[in-house]
């Protein structure tokens, strides 16, 4: 599994980075750190990369690598990683890649590997550009920032992402797992497990009755999905909720809670329009979200 | 639903969701073009004004690489019957182009000769007396070099200085804070400000010469500019010091003046004799826009400097090439001739009628209110749209409100510089914000006092100065 964790300002990317490691820890995945920095105007991009390059040359820090030092050291003081006398962030490597992108290697301790890097240019493009020449399973966000942001990762970014709003290291959590029959949710589902196991999380799986006429179908899934948890050993329950179905998810979601969705099947260009149940569901909420793909 | 429908949709809109912005300046381009051509216009000289919007809607938003603006603005001109495929090629290229590309190839063998470390030196011995002094030597420095080579030239330098003299402060605090954003700022202002005080301080400068030669037949040679413009530069310097000192009070006290002290010592004699070398060549082309630039033009004199850097292998071609921003030159190359066109079709006329009828309508009506509308609006559109592109747009205009006065054009392209307000209106600008360390909100913030009192010294200095020369 490949893990993408996409930071910005240093006090807000503190819980992103976080669970971001942890995910990466459990799963034993491969882990990117992402620092995209400010779209520069196409008048001023050489004229800035020239005076990055002086600043290189000069041992001065290049804007975003402070970041990046941050949270190397983050890193550290978290013990996933070790620091030795050869991989102190003083004698870092920056290796000039091309489509704006720029890699820090580093040795580290429990992940199969740790990059650092760090990308120029409008955000979305330039996640959706490391998503697509990496392979990435599942991208890490903040919860802060742009609403809009997150709507247009859930829609265009190629793989699971993951929106970390008012997480606390210190908090216990349980899966909030909304089902339906739809295939994004028989995904969200086999997530939930994974996660579920590797966490040894207690799992509540609720379905919205959205029309009074079809419980039964309803009634089924739910006891299909918990039967599916209890033969992996894991402790679940069952919840039906009742109302429209973003209200009656949000509202049930707690502070302790991380939601895991599958992404709308609704076609693509009614949801960039009129957005679609996750990405409100994402947006509403105060709390992680999950939206699997 | 068809999982390659789902994938074709979504890549239609993940376009649409980058490049929204063409596609809203397509759609106003065809809506303009299907009214009926105003009254006193001509259909090529409507057609001229259709792309002006265009471009300016393409180059505020950047949907579309610079290169791309430049070739639709040209394949444009001649497909909406604005001038016949010969006049546009022949209005492509002319001495501004020609400037453009020379100073920016010029800049890049300049900044790779690393001055700045034999400049701090210097500034360090002659400023470093008090930290106040070293800042307002870095701004006096950064003003006067960036007068004669540019903005882009000259931050490149500084900022290497200005970073490693702030390179420990904390700016959890505030007075470490204020000390990095007055150091930075010195800097910044000292460039945007340096970059008025000579034909060859910005591309804007040149093209605003051009355009008078060519418009109104007025000439104007370097020395000519420099008494009108260095003056306001000066009072400018002055002014900024007091306002950078008020907005960001410190004690200084974390600013290490040696912070270069390590890189200066490890000197080679080749280094030496590169930097003496670099600076002859410097002076030589700095002696040559005083003295030939009437016979050769600022652009070749400019191209003389690249040129003979490269000669003598100070730098190699693949490594200005690299570096060189091409798309730039090419987007300059296409407003220019848009710029011409504007005028040729009478478009600029037409909008200079309009203009006066507007402000025949005020309650007062003077050259004053034009001169002011004119500047705040060369200086207001410059900070969103950057300088060289509003010259090249607006300069026509503001040659043609007063042909046979060069204050207005003059004001114009001035005004123009004033890029205190926003991080993507000049190089500078852009390259302070880039650090990190500066927010837009600081720059709009003190940039709003900057930008008022600039435009108050210019209309001062046209009203009292001007006249006397």
């Amino acid at each position: 599994m490949k893990i993408l964790i996409a930071i910005g300002g240093k006090e807000f990317s503190k819980p992103t980075l976080d669970l971001g490691m942890k995910i990466a820890n459990s799963f034993k995945s491969s882990t990117t750190i992402a620092y995209v920095g400010k779209k520069i105007s196409q008048f001023s991009e050489k004229d800035v990369s020239v005076v990055h390059q002086n600043l290189d040359d000069r041992q001065l820090y290049r804007p975003g690598i402070r970041t990046l030092e941050w949270a190397y050291d983050f890193l550290i003081s978290k013990k996933y990683i070790e620091e030795t006398d050869t991989n102190k962030f003083d004698d870092y490597l920056l290796v000039d890649e091309e489509n704006s992108r720029m890699k820090v290697l580093l040795k580290e301790q429990y992940s199969d590997n740790i990059d650092l890097i760090m990308r120029t240019g409008e955000i979305i493009e330039q996640l959706k550009d490391e998503v697509e020449a990496n392979k990435h399973d599942i991208t890490i966000i903040g919860g802060g920032g742009n609403k809009g942001i997150h709507n247009k990762l859930i829609q265009f970014i190629d793989s699971a992402v993951f929106v970390v709003k008012n997480y606390s290291v210190s908090k216990k959590y349980k899966i909030l797992l909304p089902v339906n029959d739809s295939k994004g949710s028989e995904k969200a589902i086999d997530t939930a497990i994974n996660f579920a196991k590797s966490y040894k999380l207690t799992v509540e799986i609720v379905a919205v009755y959205e029309n009074k006429k079809s419980h039964e179908k309803t009634d089924k899934l739910l006891l299909r999905t918990k039967n599916k948890f209890l033969k992996n050993k894991i402790n679940a329950s069952t919840k039906i909720l009742e109302g429209s179905t973003v209200n009656a998810i949000v509202d049930h979601a707690k502070d302790d809670s991380i939601i895991i969705l599958g992404v709308s099947p609704k076609n693509p260009i009614m949801k960039y329009f009129f957005g679609s149940k996750p990405i409100s569901i994402a947006q509403k909420c105060n709390c992680p979200v999950l939206i699997t793909k | 639903m068809n999982e390659s429908y789902k994938i074709i949709s979504s890549s239609i809109l993940f376009w649409f969701s980058q490049k929204k912005w063409f596609v809203y300046s397509i759609l106003v381009s065809i809506f303009l073009l299907n009214l009926s051509t105003p009254i006193g216009l001509s259909v090529p000289a409507y057609h001229s004004l259709i792309i002006l919007v265009l471009v300016f809607m393409l180059v505020t938003f950047e949907p579309i690489p610079f290169p791309a603006i430049a070739l639709l603005t040209l394949v444009l001109q001649v497909v909406l019957e604005v001038a016949p495929p010969d006049q546009v090629a022949s209005s492509f290229m002319n001495d501004a182009v020609l400037f453009v590309m020379g100073s920016l190839m010029f800049a890049i063998a300049i900044v790779h000769q690393g001055l700045d470390i034999r400049l701090a030196r210097s500034i360090v011995f002659i400023f470093g007396k008090s930290k106040r002094m070293f800042l307002a030597g870095l701004m006096s420095i950064s003003a006067i070099l960036s007068s004669f080579l540019g903005e882009h030239t000259v931050i490149a330098i500084m900022l290497p200085i200005g970073l490693s003299v702030i390179k420990n402060i904390d700016t959890q605090q505030t007075d470490g804070k204020n000390a990095v954003l007055i150091t930075l700022f010195s800097i910044a202002y000292g460039t945007i400000i340096g970059s008025i005080g000579t034909p060859s301080g910005g591309a804007r400068n040149v093209i605003m010469i051009n355009y008078l030669q060519e418009f109104s037949n007025v000439h104007i040679d370097y020395w000519k500019w420099m008494k009108h413009a260095y003056p306001i530069l000066i009072i400018q310097l002055i002014v900024a010091y007091f306002v950078l000192q008020f907005a960001f009070p410190s004690s200084l006290k974390n600013i290490k003046m040696r912070g270069y002290k390590k890189n200066v010592e490890n000197r080679s004699v080749k280094k030496d004799i590169n930097h003496l070398f670099s600076c002859l060549i410097i002076i030589a082309i700095i002696a040559s826009w005083f003295t030939f630039n009437d016979i050769y033009g600022l652009g070749i004199i400019a191209l003389g400097g690249a040129l003979t850097f490269m000669i003598f292998g100070m730098i190699t071609w693949e490594e200005i090439n690299k570096n060189t921003n091409w798309g730039v030159i090419l987007l300059f190359a296409a407003t220019i001739s848009l710029g011409f066109q504007i005028n040729e079709t009478g478009a600029s006329s037409w909008l200079v009628i309009k203009f006066n009828e507007l402000l025949n309508s005020l309650p007062s009506n003077s050259m004053n209110v034009s001169w002011s509308i004119m500047a705040i609006l060369s200086g207001l559109t410059a900070n969103f749209f950057t300088s060289s592109a509003t010259v090249s747009l607006i300069g026509p205009m503001a040659i043609e409100l007063h042909p046979t006065d060069i204050s207005f054009a003059l004001s114009s392209a001035i005004a123009s510089g004033f890029s205190f307000l926003t991080v993507i209106s000049s190089p500078t600008a852009m390259i302070i914000y880039s650090t990190g360390l500066v927010s837009t909100k600081v720059f709009f913030r003190v940039g709003i006092l900057m930008f008022i009192i600039s435009i108050l010294i210019l209309y001062l200095m046209s009203q009292f100065y001007w006249v006397t020369l």
